[in-house]
């Protein structure tokens, strides 16, 4: 959930070069975000998404709501939730932490450490909630 | 009078007829009606000479007296003549001993005594006596007695008008027309100081202070025409050489004719009463002059002075306040602020810079200060109130503006701050995208471009890097005025150089610096900008290196109020004129391709140091390393 394309883009250079292989998703702003975590519950619960990358600061609705509706989730509400976001004040980190994320992650300034996110991402895959 | 012997002898009658009638004897012999006619002549003589003549006998008995004897004390012949002397004097060992004197053959000149009249009247004489003696025998003595009741009364007098001068606490003198001084009393001699063997013979004018010269030829040509001159008040130099306020009475002396002979002259110290006159006027003008209000009531509140800094503040003449009562000047609101200050004042309370508003004669509003104390007489007792009113509607408004100003100013530089800090925030996001992009692309299509394309990349994404670190520096040459109050604890040094050095351990493993310190104190700054600090300064001594590995030395002394540290490298080295300016913010003296870095590392030094409330401050030369100072001020806590 992250509404810079260019973020978006290094997210899967991320993801591949630590050979993550599957779909990613991408959802620009809040409320796209928010419909697909509500029409989740309406599902099978197959359709969880194995890992949620979230930016805090999504257009029209916030990323607190929508960490707030993922963790309220009756199918999904485990879903492993890394937030990557390009601020790291001490209040989104521990809103964050409080809303339920998994880890907070601020988006690197070069481009090896922002791939170097990718290992991150396969850890979090791995967990079982 | 004193009681001597008498020279002159006082001779018998008969004998002095028989006397010139031997003298006669050689031709004729003198009748016996000649000798008759002479004797009573002489006789009628001494009955009725003017001066009491008496014989007294051996043991008293008086033999016989006078006309003018039994005048003097007023008897019949009967109640005097056969009577005892001692009867008639009124200290009998008085009479006992001039009575004893004369057996002994002494002779009495002017010797005092009192005698009884017949009217019980004591009348004072002065006794002239011998014996007359016939073959060795006490016949009878001869007696002249003086009347002195008058001179006695009169030296009486005198000794008691001697005895009112001398005892004057003023000093009263005489003097000739000339000035020459002729007496002095001991009222003189205590105020003047010169006694009266000094002074006596000397012209008035040694008294004179030295701007008053002029007087003295003045009175004394007044005191000539019969003038007096009455309390005038001038002033005169004592022996010492102080000079006295002085309030003089000068009369003409008259002789008997009532010609001028001299003056005297009354002079009182008023030094005294001058200076507490003087010191009253001397307040009373300051009062008056003074241009705060000042103004006094009784404790009913009636006002009882008015001096001109109340007629300016509040628009009334004196006249028209005077007699009234204080609560004229209330606002309408503060009018029960005046009884409670009177209470407060009759309790011997002072009340101090109390803030209120008044109301001047034109009906503004005035904020004043009031500072109004209690006024005692003699006793202590409090008899009303002094108050001093300050106009402080000017003061009032100043601070408003002040206070205002100070806001407005501490506003601004908020927003400043806040500005700078989110700008340089804000800049970091466009920034990383160029960053990472470049990267990218220079990985994706790196092949493609051709070493030419990668070199131009490169520049590209080495300009982003260093924004990036620009606006790093930027955010915390911000942050660290943004810390707000001051630190409230200390910071130990050596353990914020320990964290600078973990920082900076790649550095250092990498350049093999080797750094040496002294002990560290604790000082009143706040640890991450104390750890800033070293962390910037040894940074900055390890990239300016030469090369031989950095050799760098910490150390502190204190120097009286205040810590004195050292930073001491053996690196490159900097020219003296440029010591001022690597403190400048982006300001650098190498380029990015000599040396990297930012040009902000000392100007947050400088940030951090200063306002810690201390100085920074570099010397070296080029080539030969520099030692970096700065003073942090001890709190003695």
């Amino acid at each position: 959930m992250e509404d810079n394309r260019a973020d978006a883009i290094l997210v899967r250079e991320a993801l591949e070069e630590h050979g993550i292989e599957g779909e990613l998703l991408v959802l620009e702003d809040g409320e796209k975000a928010m419909d697909f975590v509500q029409a989740l519950d309406g599902g099978s619960g197959d359709e969880c998404p194995n890992l949620v990358i979230l930016d805090l600061n999504l257009p029209k609705k916030s990323g607190r709501d929508v960490l707030r509706a993922i963790r309220l989730s009756e199918k999904c509400g485990r879903v492993p939730v890394v937030i990557l976001s390009s601020s790291d004040t001490q209040q989104d980190k521990s809103d964050a932490a409080q809303l339920g994320a998994n880890q907070y992650l601020r988006k690197p300034l070069g481009l090896e450490e922002f791939i170097g996110l990718g290992s991150t991402f396969r850890a979090l895959l791995h967990i079982r909630s | 009078m004193d009681r001597s012997e008498t020279e002159t002898q006082l001779v018998s009658p008969a004998a002095v007829e028989s006397e010139t009638a031997l003298n006669r004897l050689p031709n004729s012999p003198a009748s016996e009606g000649e000798l008759r006619r002479r004797l009573s002549e002489l006789q009628d003589f001494i009955d009725r000479v003017a001066v009491p003549l008496q014989w007294v006998a051996e043991d008293g008995t008086i033999l016989w007296a006078n006309d003018a004897g039994l005048r003097l004390l007023g008897y019949l012949r009967e109640e005097y003549v056969g009577h005892n002397i001692v009867e008639f004097h009124v200290d009998e060992s008085v009479i006992l001993d001039i009575l004893r004197r004369l057996k002994n053959n002494e002779e009495l000149r002017d010797y005092e005594s009192r005698l009884r009249c017949k009217d019980g009247s004591i009348r004072d004489v002065a006794i002239n006596s011998s014996v007359y003696r016939e073959d060795g025998r006490f016949i009878h003595t001869r007696c002249v007695t003086q009347d002195v009741s008058a001179q006695k009364k009169a030296s009486e007098l005198q000794d008691r008008m001697t005895a009112i001068v001398d005892s004057s606490d003023d000093a009263i003198l005489s003097k000739s027309l000339s000035g020459i001084i002729q007496s002095w009393n001991p009222g003189a001699e205590r105020i003047f100081g010169y006694t009266a063997e000094e002074i006596i013979g000397k012209h008035i004018s040694t008294l004179a202070a030295p701007e008053r010269a002029d007087e003295i030829p003045d009175i004394l040509a007044r005191i000539s025409r019969g003038e007096r001159v009455e309390h005038f008040e001038t002033r005169r130099k004592t022996k010492s050489g102080r000079i006295l306020a002085i309030s003089l009475t000068v009369s003409p002396i008259r002789d008997s004719s009532g010609k001028i002979v001299g003056a005297s002259k009354v002079a009182r110290d008023i030094t005294l009463q001058k200076e507490a006159s003087d010191l009253k006027e001397h307040l009373a003008a300051i009062v008056e002059s003074s241009d705060d209000a000042i103004i006094s009531k009784d404790l009913n509140g009636i006002i009882q002075s008015w001096n001109r800094g109340a007629e300016r503040l509040f628009g009334y003449s004196a006249e028209e306040v005077i007699g009234q009562h204080i609560s004229m000047l209330a606002a309408p609101e503060r009018v029960d602020e005046i009884p409670d200050i009177l209470a407060r004042i009759s309790r011997g309370e002072r009340v101090d810079h109390f803030e209120t508003a008044r109301k001047t004669k034109d009906g503004r509003i005035l904020n004043v200060a009031l500072t109004v104390s209690p006024i005692r007489d003699a006793s202590g007792a409090v008899i009303g109130a002094s108050k001093v009113a300050r106009d402080i509607t000017e003061r009032r408004r100043q601070e408003q503006a002040l206070n205002k100003a100070n806001a407005d100013l501490k506003r601004s530089n908020a927003d400043l701050q806040h500005f700078a800090y989110s700008a340089s925030h804000d800049l970091q996001e466009p920034l990383r995208m160029v960053c990472t992009y470049s990267e990218l692309l220079k990985k994706k299509f790196g092949e493609k471009l051709g070493p030419l394309g990668e070199e131009y990349i490169g520049y590209a994404v080495e300009g982003a890097a260093r924004m990036e670190q620009l606006l790093a520096d930027l955010r915390a040459y911000t942050q660290v005025s943004m810390a707000g109050q001051e630190p409230t604890e200390d910071s130990d040094a050596g353990e914020m150089l320990n964290e600078a050095l973990a920082n900076l351990e790649v550095a250092i493993r990498e350049s093999g610096a080797a750094i040496s310190r002294t002990t560290l104190p604790s000082v009143r700054m706040y640890g991450f900008q104390l750890e800033q600090l070293f962390q910037n300064l040894i940074s900055n001594a390890i990239r300016y290196r030469s090369n031989d590995p950095p050799r760098i030395e910490i150390a502190a002394q204190r120097r009286g109020a205040e810590w004195l540290f050292s930073i001491q490298d053996n690196g490159i080295g900097i020219r003296p004129e440029y010591k001022e300016q690597v403190f400048g913010i982006f300001q650098r003296l190498h380029s990015a391709a000599e040396f990297p870095g930012t040009g902000m590392g000392l100007a947050i030094c400088q940030r951090i140091v200063e306002r810690a409330g201390g100085r920074i401050w570099v010397e070296s030369e080029l080539g030969r390393g520099s030692t970096f100072f700065f003073t942090i001020p001890h709190r003695e806590d």
